[in-house]
Protein backbone atom coordinates (compact mmCIF):
# COMPACT_ATOMS: atom_id res chain seq x y z
CA UNK A 1 0.00 0.00 0.00
CA UNK A 2 1.20 3.49 -0.87
CA UNK A 3 -0.16 6.62 0.76
CA UNK A 4 0.26 9.94 -1.02
CA UNK A 5 -0.88 13.07 0.78
CA UNK A 6 -1.52 16.28 -1.16
CA UNK A 7 -2.44 19.60 0.36
CA UNK A 8 -5.10 21.64 -1.43
CA UNK A 9 -5.62 24.90 0.48
CA UNK A 10 -7.08 23.77 3.81
CA UNK A 11 -7.94 20.27 2.57
CA UNK A 12 -5.67 17.23 2.94
CA UNK A 13 -6.19 14.71 0.12
CA UNK A 14 -4.98 11.26 1.07
CA UNK A 15 -4.63 9.00 -1.98
CA UNK A 16 -4.23 5.30 -1.16
CA UNK A 17 -2.96 2.77 -3.68
CA UNK A 18 -3.20 -0.92 -2.81
CA UNK A 19 -5.34 -2.95 -0.47
CA UNK A 20 -5.87 -1.96 3.14
CA UNK A 21 -5.54 -4.90 5.49
CA UNK A 22 -4.44 -5.92 8.97
CA UNK A 23 -0.79 -6.04 7.89
CA UNK A 24 -0.62 -2.49 6.58
CA UNK A 25 -3.38 -0.61 8.44
CA UNK A 26 -0.79 0.58 11.04
CA UNK A 27 0.88 2.52 8.17
CA UNK A 28 -2.44 4.19 7.42
CA UNK A 29 -2.94 4.99 11.12
CA UNK A 30 0.52 6.57 11.17
CA UNK A 31 -0.35 8.76 8.15
CA UNK A 32 -3.55 9.80 9.93
CA UNK A 33 -1.53 10.55 13.10
CA UNK A 34 0.58 12.96 11.06
CA UNK A 35 -2.51 14.70 9.66
CA UNK A 36 -3.92 15.13 13.18
CA UNK A 37 -0.54 16.43 14.43
CA UNK A 38 -0.53 18.94 11.57
CA UNK A 39 -3.99 20.10 12.71
CA UNK A 40 -5.62 19.09 9.43
CA UNK A 41 -9.39 19.18 9.90
CA UNK A 42 -10.66 18.63 6.37
CA UNK A 43 -9.55 15.24 5.07
CA UNK A 44 -10.51 13.40 1.88
CA UNK A 45 -9.41 9.77 1.51
CA UNK A 46 -9.43 8.71 -2.14
CA UNK A 47 -10.05 4.99 -2.72
CA UNK A 48 -9.67 4.92 -6.51
CA UNK A 49 -6.56 2.73 -6.15
CA UNK A 50 -7.94 0.48 -3.39
CA UNK A 51 -9.10 -2.95 -4.58
CA UNK A 52 -9.91 -4.32 -1.10
CA UNK A 53 -10.29 -3.24 2.53
CA UNK A 54 -10.68 -5.61 5.47
CA UNK A 55 -12.32 -4.98 8.85
CA UNK A 56 -9.01 -3.73 10.24
CA UNK A 57 -8.88 -1.10 7.49
CA UNK A 58 -12.47 -0.11 8.27
CA UNK A 59 -11.55 0.24 11.95
CA UNK A 60 -8.64 2.54 11.07
CA UNK A 61 -11.00 4.78 9.08
CA UNK A 62 -13.57 4.82 11.90
CA UNK A 63 -10.84 5.78 14.36
CA UNK A 64 -9.81 8.71 12.12
CA UNK A 65 -13.46 9.73 11.73
CA UNK A 66 -13.78 9.90 15.53
CA UNK A 67 -10.50 11.77 16.00
CA UNK A 68 -11.53 14.40 13.46
CA UNK A 69 -15.00 14.66 14.97
CA UNK A 70 -13.43 15.50 18.35
CA UNK A 71 -11.62 18.52 16.86
CA UNK A 72 -14.62 19.60 14.76
CA UNK A 73 -13.04 18.17 11.63
CA UNK A 74 -14.50 16.07 8.82
CA UNK A 75 -13.52 12.95 6.89
CA UNK A 76 -14.87 12.28 3.41
CA UNK A 77 -14.22 9.21 1.24
CA UNK A 78 -14.16 9.19 -2.55
CA UNK A 79 -14.13 6.93 -5.60
CA UNK A 80 -14.79 3.55 -3.98
CA UNK A 81 -14.72 0.49 -6.24
CA UNK A 82 -18.22 -1.06 -6.18
CA UNK A 83 -16.98 -4.24 -4.46
CA UNK A 84 -15.27 -2.17 -1.75
CA UNK A 85 -18.36 0.02 -1.45
CA UNK A 86 -20.38 -3.16 -0.87
CA UNK A 87 -18.28 -3.80 2.26
CA UNK A 88 -19.28 -0.35 3.53
CA UNK A 89 -22.91 -1.03 2.61
CA UNK A 90 -23.00 -4.48 4.30
CA UNK A 91 -21.56 -3.02 7.50
CA UNK A 92 -23.83 0.07 7.24
CA UNK A 93 -20.77 2.32 7.41
CA UNK A 94 -22.39 4.30 4.61
CA UNK A 95 -24.41 5.82 7.47
CA UNK A 96 -21.21 7.02 9.15
CA UNK A 97 -19.05 8.15 6.24
CA UNK A 98 -19.77 10.73 3.56
CA UNK A 99 -18.92 8.90 0.33
CA UNK A 100 -18.49 10.69 -3.01
CA UNK A 101 -18.12 9.33 -6.54
CA UNK A 102 -14.99 11.40 -7.20
CA UNK A 103 -12.35 13.21 -5.17
CA UNK A 104 -13.29 16.44 -6.94
CA UNK A 105 -16.84 16.15 -5.61
CA UNK A 106 -15.57 15.51 -2.07
CA UNK A 107 -13.20 18.48 -2.26
CA UNK A 108 -15.88 20.77 -3.71
CA UNK A 109 -18.26 19.79 -0.92
CA UNK A 110 -15.77 21.17 1.62
CA UNK A 111 -15.83 24.55 -0.12
CA UNK B 1 -9.78 -28.20 -6.38
CA UNK B 2 -8.75 -29.07 -2.87
CA UNK B 3 -6.33 -27.05 -0.79
CA UNK B 4 -5.18 -28.14 2.66
CA UNK B 5 -2.71 -25.95 4.54
CA UNK B 6 -1.31 -25.99 8.04
CA UNK B 7 -0.47 -22.36 8.72
CA UNK B 8 1.72 -20.83 11.41
CA UNK B 9 0.01 -18.20 13.57
CA UNK B 10 1.52 -15.31 11.64
CA UNK B 11 -0.45 -12.65 9.79
CA UNK B 12 2.29 -12.12 7.21
CA UNK B 13 1.48 -15.48 5.59
CA UNK B 14 -1.95 -14.23 4.50
CA UNK B 15 -1.23 -12.09 1.38
CA UNK B 16 0.49 -14.88 -0.59
CA UNK B 17 -2.04 -17.47 0.55
CA UNK B 18 -5.04 -15.34 -0.40
CA UNK B 19 -3.49 -14.54 -3.78
CA UNK B 20 -2.95 -18.26 -4.43
CA UNK B 21 -6.56 -19.11 -3.56
CA UNK B 22 -7.93 -16.24 -5.69
CA UNK B 23 -5.86 -17.39 -8.70
CA UNK B 24 -7.06 -20.98 -8.31
CA UNK B 25 -10.71 -19.91 -8.01
CA UNK B 26 -10.41 -18.06 -11.32
CA UNK B 27 -10.19 -21.49 -12.99
CA UNK B 28 -13.88 -21.90 -12.13
CA UNK B 29 -16.78 -20.00 -13.64
CA UNK B 30 -17.01 -17.65 -10.71
CA UNK B 31 -17.86 -13.97 -10.86
CA UNK B 32 -15.30 -11.40 -9.76
CA UNK B 33 -17.71 -10.42 -7.00
CA UNK B 34 -17.90 -13.98 -5.63
CA UNK B 35 -14.09 -14.26 -5.65
CA UNK B 36 -13.88 -10.92 -3.84
CA UNK B 37 -16.36 -12.06 -1.18
CA UNK B 38 -14.68 -15.46 -0.67
CA UNK B 39 -11.33 -13.72 -0.33
CA UNK B 40 -12.83 -11.22 2.13
CA UNK B 41 -14.28 -14.01 4.29
CA UNK B 42 -11.03 -16.00 4.18
CA UNK B 43 -9.09 -12.93 5.31
CA UNK B 44 -11.47 -12.18 8.19
CA UNK B 45 -11.71 -15.82 9.31
CA UNK B 46 -7.95 -16.45 9.15
CA UNK B 47 -7.19 -13.21 11.03
CA UNK B 48 -9.68 -14.27 13.72
CA UNK B 49 -8.11 -17.73 13.98
CA UNK B 50 -4.50 -16.47 14.05
CA UNK B 51 -4.97 -13.34 16.16
CA UNK B 52 -7.92 -14.05 18.43
CA UNK B 53 -7.96 -17.88 18.40
CA UNK B 54 -4.26 -18.65 18.67
CA UNK B 55 -3.25 -15.25 20.10
CA UNK B 56 -0.43 -15.03 17.52
CA UNK B 57 1.42 -17.86 19.30
CA UNK B 58 3.73 -19.21 16.64
CA UNK B 59 3.80 -22.70 18.16
CA UNK B 60 0.07 -22.98 17.48
CA UNK B 61 -1.23 -23.60 13.98
CA UNK B 62 -4.32 -22.95 11.93
CA UNK B 63 -5.65 -25.63 9.59
CA UNK B 64 -7.29 -24.44 6.38
CA UNK B 65 -9.25 -26.74 4.07
CA UNK B 66 -10.81 -25.46 0.86
CA UNK B 67 -12.87 -27.72 -1.38
CA UNK B 68 -14.19 -26.20 -4.60
CA UNK B 69 -17.09 -27.80 -6.47
CA UNK B 70 -18.47 -26.68 -9.85
CA UNK B 71 -21.15 -24.60 -8.11
CA UNK B 72 -19.78 -23.85 -4.64
CA UNK B 73 -16.80 -23.69 -2.35
CA UNK B 74 -16.58 -25.19 1.15
CA UNK B 75 -14.06 -23.74 3.59
CA UNK B 76 -13.02 -25.02 7.03
CA UNK B 77 -10.70 -23.10 9.34
CA UNK B 78 -9.64 -24.56 12.66
CA UNK B 79 -7.47 -22.93 15.30
CA UNK B 80 -5.98 -24.29 18.54
CA UNK B 81 -7.33 -21.60 20.84
CA UNK B 82 -9.95 -21.78 23.56
CA UNK B 83 -12.84 -20.84 21.26
CA UNK B 84 -15.21 -17.94 21.52
CA UNK B 85 -18.86 -17.25 22.16
CA UNK B 86 -20.54 -16.18 18.93
CA UNK B 87 -23.30 -14.56 20.96
CA UNK B 88 -20.75 -12.16 22.46
CA UNK B 89 -20.36 -10.46 19.07
CA UNK B 90 -22.70 -7.48 18.90
CA UNK B 91 -24.40 -6.43 15.67
CA UNK B 92 -21.98 -3.80 14.28
CA UNK B 93 -24.69 -2.28 12.09
CA UNK B 94 -26.77 -1.03 15.02
CA UNK B 95 -26.45 2.75 15.32
CA UNK B 96 -24.89 2.51 18.78
CA UNK B 97 -22.19 0.15 17.45
CA UNK B 98 -21.28 1.92 14.21
CA UNK B 99 -18.24 3.61 15.77
CA UNK B 100 -16.94 0.47 17.51
CA UNK B 101 -13.60 -0.63 16.18
CA UNK B 102 -14.18 -4.40 16.38
CA UNK B 103 -16.87 -6.97 15.64
CA UNK B 104 -17.12 -6.58 11.86
CA UNK B 105 -15.07 -9.63 10.79
CA UNK B 106 -17.60 -12.29 11.85
CA UNK B 107 -20.45 -10.11 10.58
CA UNK B 108 -18.84 -9.81 7.12
CA UNK B 109 -18.42 -13.60 7.01
CA UNK B 110 -22.07 -14.23 7.92
CA UNK B 111 -23.30 -11.68 5.37
CA UNK B 112 -21.11 -12.76 2.44
CA UNK B 113 -21.25 -16.54 2.82
CA UNK B 114 -24.36 -18.67 2.24
CA UNK B 115 -23.80 -21.11 5.15
CA UNK B 116 -21.74 -20.41 8.28
CA UNK B 117 -21.28 -22.74 11.27
CA UNK B 118 -19.04 -22.34 14.31
CA UNK B 119 -18.16 -25.71 15.84
CA UNK B 120 -16.05 -27.03 18.72
CA UNK B 121 -16.76 -24.05 20.93
CA UNK B 122 -15.85 -21.61 18.16
CA UNK B 123 -12.44 -23.14 17.30
CA UNK B 124 -13.69 -24.43 13.97
CA UNK B 125 -15.49 -22.42 11.31
CA UNK B 126 -17.24 -24.07 8.37
CA UNK B 127 -18.55 -21.85 5.60
CA UNK B 128 -20.02 -22.40 2.15
CA UNK B 129 -20.49 -20.04 -0.79
CA UNK B 130 -22.66 -20.95 -3.77
CA UNK B 131 -21.39 -19.34 -6.97
CA UNK B 132 -23.45 -16.93 -8.98
CA UNK B 133 -22.47 -17.68 -12.57
CA UNK B 134 -21.14 -14.75 -14.60
CA UNK B 135 -23.81 -13.13 -16.76
CA UNK B 136 -26.46 -15.04 -14.80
Amino acid sequence: MEINIQKMNDIALCIIVGEININNSPELRKAFDELISADEKKVVVDFSGVPYADSSGLATLIEMFQRLQKIDGHLKLSHLDQKVKNIFEITKLTKLFEIYDTKQQAIEDFA
Amino acid sequence: MEIVKILPSRLDVLPDLLLEVSVQLKNYQISENDIFQIRSCLQEALVNAIKHGNNLKEDLSVTLRILAHPDSVEIEIEDQGSGFDLNSVEDPTRNENLCKLSGRGVFLIKEQMDKVEFLDGGCKLKMVKFFKKENA
